[in-house]
């Protein structure tokens, strides 16, 4: 019960500082004086009535400048936001001139971008106006009380003293919101319009669809196969994330354990081998990989010469000439996972040898003492502590196994070719994880609605996961246990 | 992935920055062309027809970039140096890049824009193409259809209007063979009877719908492009030749359930002649070097063979297909741009081409020429094209991946054992999707 008291407590704060924030807000603009009052309009106002000129002038300044910037660039494009466009863009080609007439046309990616860029920017304009309001009160206040106010100078150097933090801080959330938030309002906000192939700016507009995109992701019809696709490859992508995380976790530490060992000779030799397959970067491995077991590669070769493939083909399990290591959806999806425990495993082992010497000895002696064998000792002290130390990483293991582009399409691309027609019509393929599936929609079929509105499911998929395993798997109650 | 996505927009942003820092010059001249818009249309007509002769030379630099395939990069550079000298009065600044003429759709609809002024690129990309907009229309068509051969002047017009200019016609496929160990190339039985005796094997790329349609075209049954963006298949029917198309899968099944066949990926067609297993393959002039290496004194190359359909030897046909080259709409000197791609593509140029590369021309006069007549790869081409179809504008982009499909299922031997009418049902269907 307290727990839950204590988790809620940040969202009711921060709706309580919002609250604040208004509430402070109107009462600056009822109980300020006239230069307060001033302030709505030349924002700057209020701190020139308590002598503070070069700070009104620059926050009047960014007033001019949002004024402009939102009346010549931003509003053209927010009017258009609605629609995303109208006007086409027609080319006439001009013998005299040897140049194409282009018309004024209406760009909608161009509309969206701008459009959500500038309200994005209007919307903390007005935010920063109403703070203003809020400290050309205070100031106000302060004047009334007869308290120090602050000069230019001493401003600023507050900035590099108490409010460094703010100073810091500056530039990094400026680049958040530049290039990762506003970007993934763009995308996300793809997914309600009909940007694909046949909508492609600059030659043709796309507009608003609402809906559709995820309508026709979760249904099945006779012309529109995306609901079979999504369910067959949400299936394989969690299966995948599942097999290739614990695969490579129990992989890492059973070699670790199998390094450490008191009988294991030169363990350093043997750390050093391992790791060495780390040193070649992953794609090279992988496109080699994907050669070699290719129908007509070294690995079938080899498996011909000495009898296996006809030895498979005997008793069932394949039906070519050759053993379908990555053509067959079984044997593709068998090969990939023992791949990726063979590219995988190396970086566990490192992480799982640091834990391994970190285990207390006593632990383990007084267990033995007690009559514990060496199972018992690993399953009962070793895993535990493992699981402790490790269970982030586990976490973000898996959602990063959900989104592991490389080794799925780096050893499928231009190999595998699905036999299920279904898949084939919304360009899936058995093998396909979602992150796959939405570069192919994007880099080949220039699908950007669907890809957009699979990025949303992966995000919610990835966001779900996450929450659970950290709230449920990775309790803080067990800390006591190893202290 | 959400990475590559946001690149994409981090780009788009970009490059939207740049074009909102020059928004002012450009509204400017947005401004004038509205109201001469109209009036343009019709001298454009009229000096059309006056024939462009050479062009009014102005002082400033005409900056071009030129997209050509890696192994053409020598060539396209002694070509755009010929070109320069036939233009003396004019200063150019020409940059030749490297792209490869399957990739030059999906590079250049990234972003039309920044894309290259002329470009070269295979016949089936044109439909999108002209969609996206990229695509500036002929304006000289009568040298263009006059001077290149018939079907590569199909190829290249969409609705009515020539979009490109034919640079070669050698984008098919047809038969090499071992004459030693093959005795009789002319029916897919004989051929694959002779490499099992030889302990040799007889390729073709069946998981693709450029190759496994031959088949179809062959019995008469045709592709077409829907309005929607889908494509029409009629090979769940029967042709108008009265072929029914389950015989024809039944015909593809047959040589692929012959031990003597090997399905071949696509794309992998130079490395498995390599591995001189095979003794006959299907496969286009690309390989003609690889073909003459591994069959040694046995080289040899005629049109594709019959296959077994119901009893009956039927003809396989194939898709003929053309290189292209292209000028991009987005050109800021597009007039020179087109001036420029028809001097790559003019019979001195092809002549050239064929004379460096073995490509085979598009060009009449060039492919009537004794030398193109003697080589044996671009003979067998040309016999083939009698049954060649022009697939380009007849399929859309959802006909490649069921057809793969569709083939994958066929080279297989069709594992599931599916209904083979239930086969090309589900593949006429999914083609048939629109894209909407």
């Amino acid at each position: 019960m307290n727990k839950g008291k204590v988790k809620a407590n940040p969202a009711v704060e921060f709706f309580q500082a919002i609250g604040r924030f208004f509430k402070e807000f109107g009462e600056a603009v009822s109980k300020g004086d006239a230069a307060v009052k001033a302030s709505l309009l030349v924002t700057g106002a209020g701190y020139w009535r308590r002598k503070q000129i070069v700070k009104g002038i620059l926050v009047t300044l960014l007033e001019l400048g949002v004024i402009l910037y939102t009346c010549f660039i931003g509003l053209p494009y927010m009017g258009k936001l609605g629609t995303l466009g109208t006007v086409e863009r027609t080319m006439v080609y001009n013998p005299q001139t040897m140049k194409n007439e282009v018309n004024d046309y209406d760009n909608s990616l161009l509309i969206l971008l701008f459009g959500i860029i500038s309200l994005c920017f209007l919307i903390v304009a007005i935010v920063l106006w109403m703070a203003n309001m809020r400290s050309v009160y205070r100031l106000q206040l302060r004047a009334e009380q007869g308290k120090h106010i602050n000069s230019f100078k001493e401003d600023c150097s507050s900035m590099l003293n108490d409010k460094f933090h703010f100073t810091l801080l500056a530039l990094p959330v400026l680049g958040v919101i530049i290039f990762n938030i506003m970007p993934l309002i763009v995308m996300i906000c793809i997914a309600f319009t009909n940007y694909d192939t046949n909508h492609m700016p600059p030659n043709t507009l796309f507009t608003w669809t609402g809906l559709a995109n995820f309508k026709s992701l979760f249904t099945t019809s006779l012309t529109s196969t995306f609901g079979y696709t999504f369910r067959k490859v949400l299936v394989w992508t969690l299966l995948w994330a599942v097999l290739a995380t614990f695969t490579t976790y129990f992989g890492g530490i059973i070699l670790a354990l199998l390094i450490n060992s008191k009988v294991t000779k030169g363990k350093k030799i043997w750390r050093t081998i391992f790791v060495a397959s780390i040193s070649v970067p992953q794609f090279v491995t992988l496109l080699l990989l994907r050669n070699f077991f290719a129908n007509t590669g070294i690995a079938n070769t080899f498996c011909a010469n000495i009898g296996l493939t006809d030895f498979l083909r005997n008793i069932g399990l394949i039906s070519t000439s050759y053993i379908p290591f990555l053509t067959d959806p079984t044997w593709a999806k068998i090969t990939i996972v023992v791949i990726n425990i063979w590219v995988g495993v190396p970086y566990l082992m490192l992480i799982a040898t640091g834990v391994l010497i970190n285990i207390p000895e006593e632990l383990k002696e007084s267990a033995k003492i007690d009559g514990a064998n060496a199972f018992q000792i690993f399953r009962k002290i070793t895993m535990p502590y493992m699981f402790f130390i490790t269970g982030p990483y586990l976490v973000t293991q898996f959602t990063a196994n959900i989104n592991n582009f490389n080794v799925i399409y780096l050893l499928t691309q231009d190999v595998y070719t699905t036999t299920d027609q279904k898949l084939a019509a919304s360009w899936g393929k058995e093998i396909d994880l979602l992150v796959t599936w939405l570069y192919r929609l994007t880099s080949e079929q220039y699908n950007y609605k669907m890809a957009s509105v699979i990025g949303i499911c992966v995000f919610v998929v990835c966001a779900v996961i996450t929450l659970f395993a950290f709230n449920f798997l990775i309790k803080g109650d067990k800390e006591e246990t190893f202290r | 992935m959400k990475k590559k996505v946001l690149s994409m927009v981090l780009c788009a942003s970009m490059t939207a920055a740049m074009l909102a820092g020059c928004g002012s010059s450009s509204s400017n001249t947005t401004d004038t062309s509205d109201s001469s818009a109209s009036g343009s249309a019709d001298t454009a007509a009229d000096s059309a027809s006056n024939e462009a002769a050479s062009p009014a030379a102005s002082g400033e630099t005409v900056t071009l970039r030129v997209w050509a395939a890696e192994e053409d990069q020598t060539l396209t550079n002694e070509l755009v140096e010929k070109f320069k000298e036939a233009n003396p009065d004019q200063s150019f600044d020409i940059t030749i890049g490297v792209e490869s003429e399957a990739n030059a759709k999906d590079d250049i609809l990234v972003d039309p824009e920044a894309a290259a002024d002329v470009f070269a690129f295979a016949s089936d990309q044109i439909t999108d193409l002209v969609k996206a907009g990229v695509l500036q229309p002929v304006q000289d068509t009568d040298t263009v259809s006059s001077e290149n051969a018939a079907g590569s002047v199909e190829a290249a017009t969409v609705d009515g209007t020539l979009y490109a200019y034919p640079m070669s016609a050698d984008n098919g496929y047809f038969l090499y063979y071992d004459s030693t160990v093959v005795t009789d190339p002319s029916s897919w039985d004989a051929i694959l009877a002779d490499c099992e005796a030889a302990g040799k094997k007889a390729g073709m790329v069946f998981a693709s719908g450029w190759y496994n349609a031959g088949f179809f075209y062959g019995a008469g049954f045709t592709t077409a492009l829907n309005e929607d963006g889908g494509t029409a298949l009629d090979w769940n029917g029967t042709s108008p030749d009265g072929i029914a198309g389950v015989d024809v899968v039944q015909g593809m099944l047959d040589i692929a359930n012959n031990s003597a066949f090997l399905p071949i990926t696509d794309g992998d067609t130079a490395n498995q002649i390599a591995s001189g297993s095979l003794a006959a393959i299907v496969s286009g002039t690309w390989d003609s070097s690889a073909a003459q290496e591994a069959f040694g004194d046995g080289y040899a190359a005629t049109k594709l063979p019959t296959f077994t359909c119901a009893g009956e030897q039927v003809q396989m046909g194939s898709v003929a297909g053309y290189k292209f080259v292209g000028v991009n709409a987005n050109s800021e000197y597009v007039g020179w741009a087109m001036e420029l791609a028809l001097f790559l593509t003019n019979e001195e140029s092809q002549a050239e081409r064929f004379d460096q590369r073995e490509i085979g021309p598009s060009n009449t006069n060039v492919s009537e020429s004794a030398e193109v007549q003697e080589n044996v790869a671009l003979a067998a081409l040309s016999a083939q094209s009698a049954y060649g179809f022009v697939q380009d504008g007849t399929v859309g982009s959802g006909f490649w991946d069921p057809t793969q499909t569709f083939g994958e299922i066929i080279a297989q031997g069709n594992p599931s054992g599916t209904d083979l009418q239930e086969l090309l049902d589900n593949l006429v269907e999914s083609a048939a999707q629109p894209i909407e």
